[in-house]
């Protein structure tokens, strides 16, 4: 299966709180700390939600 | 405790309020004689009045009902702690009703005249100057209030005892305004109106070490930094024809980020997102899903609330 894109539109303030959060070494870049929020949003809010059958 | 030195004691009859000096360092005490009575309070920098105590600030950092160990906050763009409630014997205030008004007696009572607490306040702020459109809205002291189940607030009786008493510690010099809230109709203070106690002391330094340190920032500003420092002295509106508008961050301008999911992280992404809000806006989804996360792993304090140190 192919990767499927979603394009975030954040405004110049969403993106500096982002940056900010990067540049306490949360994740390496933009694109990373948004994977991160996704997985751990996920295991806090509904851990076990996804079934391998999705993958 | 009792090593305090008292500076002056005042009884507040019904119907009545008192304006009071409270210097930095200084505490009042708002005192139950008979007990059952609310006090309305409003709080002004003794200095500029026009930096005044905001219940609204007061209730998104501290709840409802702020008791002791709490903070009454002046509104933005000042937002400073203004008084600290140091000790609270009932533990049961209110920053959700305004004060009563001539309005309220006469649209729901018929009352041509009645004691109402906007109308005391005004009257004992007369005394420093002030006009009843100073008036703000007020801190309920021992009023018992809640939300009901369809969102409306309402108030109940309350219980407190002769004696009972809350102590106020001033951060910085303020005019402190408690009166008996004029509302004998009503359950606010057990449909009876009593006189309250008042006594100002100094603190001592065992008082002042209870008081929690909070953040100093560049955001709390002051006239100095205002582009308009002047108070407006007449009462019509007029446009400034030189008024050029100057609103901070603007133009907002968004940015598209490209996120790119592999199969997995598609299906967590799609078992979580916001369809219910969002319907079929990913991006918005995925937006939601991220300041979510952010809220919940770096915020310390309760959503549009500004951190003073604790949640």
């Amino acid at each position: 299966m192919t990767d499927t894109v979603v394009n975030l539109r954040l405004n110049q303030q969403q993106l500096e709180l982002m940056d900010r959060t990067i540049a306490q070494g949360v994740a390496p870049d933009r694109v990373s700390l948004v994977r991160l929020a996704l997985r751990e949003y996920a295991a806090v809010h509904k851990a076990g939600a996804v079934t391998e059958t999705a993958r | 405790m009792t090593s305090r030195q008292i500076i002056s004691e005042f009884v507040i009859e019904p119907g009545t309020g008192k304006a009071i000096e409270l210097l930095k360092g200084q505490i009042l005490r708002i005192e139950q004689i008979e007990g059952g009575q609310c006090a309305d309070f409003n709080c002004f920098n003794l200095h500029d009045y026009k930096e005044f105590m905001h219940c609204g600030r007061t209730r998104t950092v501290h709840g409802f009902h702020p008791t002791t160990g709490t903070f009454m906050w002046s509104a933005p763009p000042r937002e400073r702690a203004m008084l600290y409630i140091l000790e609270d014997t009932v533990g049961r205030n209110d920053v959700l009703f305004p004060r009563c008004s001539a309005y309220v007696y006469e649209a729901s009572y018929g009352f041509a005249v009645h004691t109402n607490c906007h109308d005391i306040q005004a009257e004992a702020q007369r005394e420093y100057g002030l006009t009843p459109d100073d008036v703000h809205d007020s801190f309920n002291l021992f009023m018992c209030t809640g939300v009901d189940q369809d969102g409306h607030a309402f108030m109940t009786r309350q219980t407190s005892k002769p004696g009972d008493y809350v102590d106020l510690l001033a951060l910085m010099d303020v005019l402190a305004v408690p009166n008996v809230c004029g509302a004998d109709v009503m359950k606010t203070s057990n449909f009876a109106l009593k006189p309250l106690k008042l006594t100002v002391f100094a603190a001592t330094e065992a008082d002042l070490a209870q008081v929690p340190s909070v953040p100093k920032l560049a955001s709390q500003r002051t006239p100095r930094d205002f582009k308009n420092a002047a108070i407006k002295s007449d009462r019509p509106l007029r446009r400034d024809p030189t008024y050029k508008a100057e609103f901070p961050n603007t133009p907002i301008v968004l940015t598209e980020l490209p996120i790119s999911f592999a199969p997995d992280e598609l299906a967590i992404f799609n078992a979580m997102k916001r369809t219910d809000i969002y319907g079929d806006d990913d991006a918005a989804a995925l937006r939601d899903l991220l300041f979510s996360w952010w809220e919940d792993r770096f915020l310390q304090a309760h959503a549009g609330a500004p951190s003073i140190g604790s949640k």
